[in-house]
């Protein structure tokens, strides 16, 4: 009983956490172009990260290995410095996004200056990493956003046409802007897909010090986390489809993103919507300055773990706390983060198959894994995918200077 | 590994993580000094750790192991006590000489509170 308790309260916090900035911003400016149309690309996307998550979850498990031992390994240290080197890019930028949009939050609630605010998230930040258990941060940010729910309660009451929406789930072509419709299903799928995901949920499985005997807690962890955060991304969707296609609004500021829940459910769907925004993006930002550090750690050796007091880890801890100082002066630089969420997501699709490539090595190494390798499920998606993946980084890029980022 | 005499050095060593007899992450292996080659009869005699021998890792390699500091440490291969998805050594990183950039860094952090 207690262990089903654990594992529900796991799940929570993971359908609390799956939604960041970067789906936010693409969920909702898809759903404002585009209607209930890309909702299938979302799906694409989830079952994608299930996938991953799953294997790089069960590659912890059996060998203690997070996925950037794995990239290494399998790229060796040429290419491996690459992948690493684009990854903190990424990181980065996507950290410096979060914060950016925790701070809009911020304002709203209080009405501050946003330079203020970026200030006082950062340290609030930092603050909560230096002083909570590592599963406490997971709870607080994870239980926090599902304030998001709200937006399914919103979803419904603004009566879309369900027709349409179960339409939006059978894969199809758009009939106009077939451009700005291909950008804005590579943004959903990175956004889905971020690396730093699997980066961070790899890690976390070796610091709770996953065994074999915990590979069904995995699956059920990829599988019911992952697919019910999908479920915040079709609401956010449907409820920008209904309400701002019709009235020809294209949401460029967080706070709109929010209106979705005040227009259906007055003031306290806006408050809500603000509170899970505000954890979301909180939880997503400690989630990236972590991958930023442990990624950087495992290419080099270094000792990691936010499990160990901070001078137990040392180099670790200055990469999380030397990240957040650059995220601080790259937000605090002025620039736009809704868009620089846009590049964060579009760069990342980039890089993708670094990340992705290694962890399906390593799955199917019999040396590794011994019997816990990939079986022909895991590999039939994992090939599909990994199709998928290279397509949508090849045409990243191009779409994204095409569609001058989704603007047509 | 499953089967100890049979070891990939390309896949199953180089670039895994060490480990030392304490559990203490201290580096990766960067490289490996192999020697018997011209007699026919080649083994690992020791693990290379350390940016100098980057520079025969490839492009960027060389590039890192030029902008980072540190010295070649080597491990005779006498002192790997066993290998899984890591290599575990006999003795602790500082008897090794392991691990002194954490070392380093650690003075800096202990500096501040919680700690």
């Amino acid at each position: 009983m207690k262990k089903i308790l654990q594992i529900a309260l796991g799940i929570l916090a993971a359908i609390g956490g799956f939604v960041d900035i970067g789906d936010l911003v693409f969920n909702v400016e898809a759903g404002a172009k585009f209607g209930y149309q890309l909702l299938w690309v979302v799906v694409v996307g989830v079952v994608g990260i299930i996938v991953y998550s799953e294997m790089c979850g069960r590659v912890a498990a059996v060998s203690k290995r997070p996925v950037f031992d794995a990239i290494r390994e399998r790229l060796g240290f040429g290419v491996g410095l690459g992948a690493l080197i684009s990854s903190e890019i990424v990181n980065l930028m996507t950290l410096a996004a979060e914060v950016g949009g925790l701070a809009l939050v911020l304002q709203l609630l209080s009405g501050l200056p946003y330079r203020v605010l970026i200030l006082v998230g950062i340290a609030g930040l930092a603050a909560v990493i230096w002083i909570a258990p590592f599963d406490w941060i997971e709870r607080i940010f994870g239980y926090g956003g599902l304030a998001l729910l709200v937006f399914a309660v919103g979803a419904v009451k603004l009566h879309p046409d369900w027709g349409s929406v179960s339409h939006g789930f059978v894969p199809h072509v758009s009939g106009s802007d077939q451009l700005v419709y291909a950008y804005f299903a590579v943004g959903l799928l990175g956004a889905a897909m971020t690396p730093y995901e699997v980066y961070f949920y790899s890690s976390g499985a070796v610091e709770e010090g996953w065994t074999p005997k915990d590979i069904g807690l995995n699956r059920a962890n990829a599988m019911i986390g992952y697919g019910l955060g999908g479920f915040l991304s079709f609401a956010l969707m449907i409820t920008a489809g209904a309400l701002f296609l019709p009235l020809g609004i294209e949401p460029e500021l967080i706070g709109t993103v929010a209106l979705g829940a005040q227009v259906p459910l007055g003031e306290i769907g806006l408050l809500l919507a603000l509170v899970g925004i505000l954890f979301a993006v909180g939880g997503a930002a400690i989630d990236t300055c972590f991958s930023g550090a442990y990624n950087l750690a495992q290419f080099f050796g270094w000792e990691w773990g936010k499990y160990r007091r901070p001078s137990g880890a040392p180099r670790f801890t200055l990469a999380w706390v030397g990240l957040l100082v650059l995220a601080l002066l790259v937000i605090m630089s002025g620039i736009d983060p809704v868009l620089l969420t846009e590049y964060a997501v579009i760069f990342s699709v980039v890089a993708l198959p670094l990340t992705y490539v290694p962890i399906l090595l390593v799955a199917n190494d019999r040396a590794y894994m011994g019997r816990y390798v990939n079986g022909r499920l895991a590999n039939a998606f994992g090939l599909l995918y990994l199709l998928v993946i290279l397509a949508v980084a090849v045409s990243a890029i191009p779409l994204m200077i095409l569609t001058n980022q989704g603007q047509g | 590994m499953s089967s100890p005499e049979e070891l990939d050095l390309g896949l199953g060593l180089l670039d895994h993580q060490l480990g030392d007899s304490e559990g203490r992450r201290c580096g990766n292996v960067d490289d490996l000094e192999l020697e018997g080659l011209s007699e026919g009869s080649p083994r690992v005699a020791a693990i290379l750790v350390g940016p100098p021998v980057w520079r025969g890792r490839g492009r960027l390699g060389r590039l890192a192991s030029r902008v980072a500091r540190g010295q070649t440490v080597r491990i005779p291969w006498e002192e790997v006590d066993r290998i899984d998805s890591a290599v575990h050594l006999k003795k602790t990183a500082p008897e090794l000489r392991l691990g002194r950039g954490d070392d380093r860094a650690r003075r800096w952090v202990e500096w501040i509170p919680g700690s």
